[in-house]
């Protein structure tokens, strides 16, 4: 019998790059998808094409799809799945909760959250809940010379997916590593991709882009973004005696890969939901905290902190924020909505820096 | 005047306010009594209003502003009133009992568009208006639906000199309440009771002849989270309204209960 993968999301991961670690001649692709009109796109081609890019130019492959169901509709299919893939969130995660209950199939959680699968293994008790990493930059769309040829198809740079190897049966082009392995390789996406990448989303909102390879073309947008991530290889040096070649080797990387002109990933996509980015111990303040720890003082991550501040997208999840920071205080702002208290360090250096800051992003927005 | 301008306003002097509620909650404060034991004030209720005022009125001087302790700034536009209450829940602020807050509305027509109620010493912020949405701090809330049975409500009474015989009938409604659900609480804010409910704390909220200031933000917020709310006008002159506002599960039976006694 042909082994099947159930796939929740079928958005910039799920379609993007799935398809390029499981064949879909290997394995049956269903699709989990709560965007109604994506679903009927989808289940009315029941394939779309998904391109690599490579070098200059992108490398097509298509992906056929037994179905794409809207959430609740699986019910029957996941009886006879092999392994489940979650790409639909850290927020969305525990939606889950119910139609994974007490299922004993590994599920692969691609999501941007390490503390993600060890949340949804006790709350479905299922003890094969593992973590995996998608290091690459896909979006959840494509230009539109390849959206003419097909209205489903996606866009993403030739990465690798990390999974925990307890799962390798499941084989294809995965790299299955120790947790330890998975560990440092989510150290460096957290804080080596996530933190600038994110940066760059902000700034290229300021000046008004669409695609983050657009900001990256902004020469003092990519000045900043450079420095945010030496604040960063800095920091995992000190604090985790990171290996000092594999961090160089993946902030390079990194650089290349928020320039590439042919990925199309929208500022939308990486900005979205700044308050969840801006959480304790997430890419931004959580980045900042742990710099000042080892006595750095993260001058660019700390601007990006306040592009955060600023984002101002009517249609994000998060829209609020931006009532928020042109109503209320910055001493309020940071105490009461970023929960950070006054006797902290970070608390102090963004107040004595916000002024300044602030200029720079009007600087920017006036670009 | 759009909805995103008045909620900044709203947010602003909110915060300030609860600033000002904070500072000096462990002062020994003088109390004066209203209308009864329970309706007291302080010079901190004066102080936060006379921030809000200010704030609102920097803002925009010709809308109407009607305040708890001030009474009411009549402004050109007859149709948009600010309603203000700098400290609802001073017995539980004198008492330091952290469940009291500042509420403010603007009303337009004698609907509320815009609202925030802020506890200061929880730091719990909501906020909303018309075609935004509400939120607590950073996060958009809504109501947890719940049966009658499975909920736990709260009553805010009409106050001691409004209907006295009618308020027995509150109290026997109270202990119905209580007994046939998860419980029903008398909590002393009006304001949180509403916020809460909008958060999906509570499954419902009635009060009979409450001040207008108390109630016109939560009940927007109430609404926004998806609560149904119905209130009626019980005197102009001073500023009463009668209101429930309850999940959609718990609806229909609280209504009956209680559509008689608090005159729906």
């Amino acid at each position: 019998m042909k082994k099947s993968l159930l796939i929740y999301g079928a958005g910039a991961i799920g379609r993007g790059f799935i398809p390029w670690v499981f064949d879909s001649n290997e394995y049956d692709f269903y699709y989990v998808e709560n965007n109604f009109e994506l679903k009927e796109k989808l289940n009315k081609h029941k394939k779309f094409i998904s391109y690599k890019t490579n070098q200059d130019t992108y490398e097509e492959k298509v992906v056929n799809i037994k179905e794409c169901f809207s959430p609740g509709e699986e019910k029957e299919v996941i009886k006879k799945i092999t392994a489940v893939i979650t790409a639909i969130g850290p927020r969305n995660i525990l939606s889950l909760q119910e139609i994974l209950s007490n299922t004993k199939i590994p599920i692969i959680c691609c999501e941007n959250d390490s503390s993600i699968p060890n949340l949804l293994s006790s709350v479905i008790k299922n003890p094969y809940v593992v973590f995996a990493i998608p290091d690459v930059i896909t979006s959840n769309t494509a230009p539109q010379k390849l959206l003419e040829k097909d209205p489903n198809s996606i866009v993403t740079e030739n990465g690798v997916c990390y999974i925990d190897d307890s799962v390798s049966f499941l084989g294809g082009e995965a790299k299955y590593v120790s947790k330890k392995e998975l560990e440092n390789q989510w150290l460096a996406k957290l804080y080596i991709h996530n933190t600038p990448h994110c940066i760059a989303a902000y700034l290229g909102s300021l000046v008004g882009v669409t695609y983050l390879h657009e900001a990256m073309q902004n020469k003092l947008i990519k000045k900043i973004v450079a420095n945010a991530m030496n604040e960063m290889v800095e920091m995992l040096l000190k604090k985790f005696s990171m290996d000092k070649e594999f961090v160089k080797w993946y902030s390079e990387k990194e650089l290349k890969r928020f320039e590439n002109e042919l990925l199309f990933d929208p500022i939308y996509r990486v900005a979205r939901e700044p308050f969840r980015k801006l959480a304790p111990n997430e890419r931004l303040i959580g980045a900042a905290q742990l710099c000042l720890s080892q006595g750095i003082i993260p001058e660019n991550i700390l601007l990006g902190i306040m592009s955060a501040f600023a984002y101002n997208n009517k249609i994000d999840e998060d829209s609020n924020i931006t009532y928020l920071i042109n109503s209320i205080s910055s001493e309020d702002f940071l105490r009461i909505i970023i929960d950070l208290n006054p006797t902290e360090a970070l608390y102090e250096i963004l107040l004595i820096e916000w002024d300044k800051n602030m200029k720079k992003i009007e600087i920017l927005k006036n670009e | 005047m759009n909805n995103s301008e008045t909620l900044k306003v709203a947010l602003k002097a909110a915060v300030e306010a609860g600033n000002i509620l904070n500072e000096h909650n462990k002062d020994n404060l003088k109390v004066s009594q209203k209308e009864s034991r329970r309706d007291i004030v302080t010079e901190i209720d004066k102080m936060s209003e006379n921030k809000i005022i200010n704030i609102l009125k920097d803002f925009n001087s010709e809308i109407t502003i009607l305040t708890e302790e001030s009474g009411i700034r009549k402004g050109k536009k007859e149709n948009l009133t600010w309603v203000v209450d700098a400290l609802d829940g001073t017995v539980n602020y004198v008492n330091n009992l952290p469940y009291y807050g500042v509420s403010i509305a603007l009303l337009e027509n004698n609907n509320p568009i815009v609202g925030v109620i802020f506890n200061p010493v929880t730091e719990e912020l909501y906020y909303g208006a018309e075609g935004i949405g509400v939120f607590k701090n950073q996060k958009r809330i809504k109501v947890l639906d719940k049966s009658f049975e499975e909920g736990l409500f709260t009553v805010a009474f009409s106050g001691k000199n409004h209907d006295p015989k009618n308020r027995v009938d509150e109290f026997l409604k109270f202990g119905e309440i209580n007994d046939n659900t998860r419980g029903c609480l008398r909590t002393g804010s009006a304001a949180i009771n509403l916020a809460y409910l909008a958060e999906g704390r509570f499954a419902g909220c009635w009060g009979k002849a409450n001040k207008s200031w108390d109630i016109s933000a939560g009940i927007l917020l109430a609404k926004l989270a998806g609560s149904k709310v119905i209130f009626t006008e019980e005197s102009e002159k001073d500023h009463l309204v009668s209101y429930l506002a309850a999940v959609p599960s718990s609806w229909e039976i609280l209504y009956k209960k209680i559509e008689k006694v608090i005159g729906l």
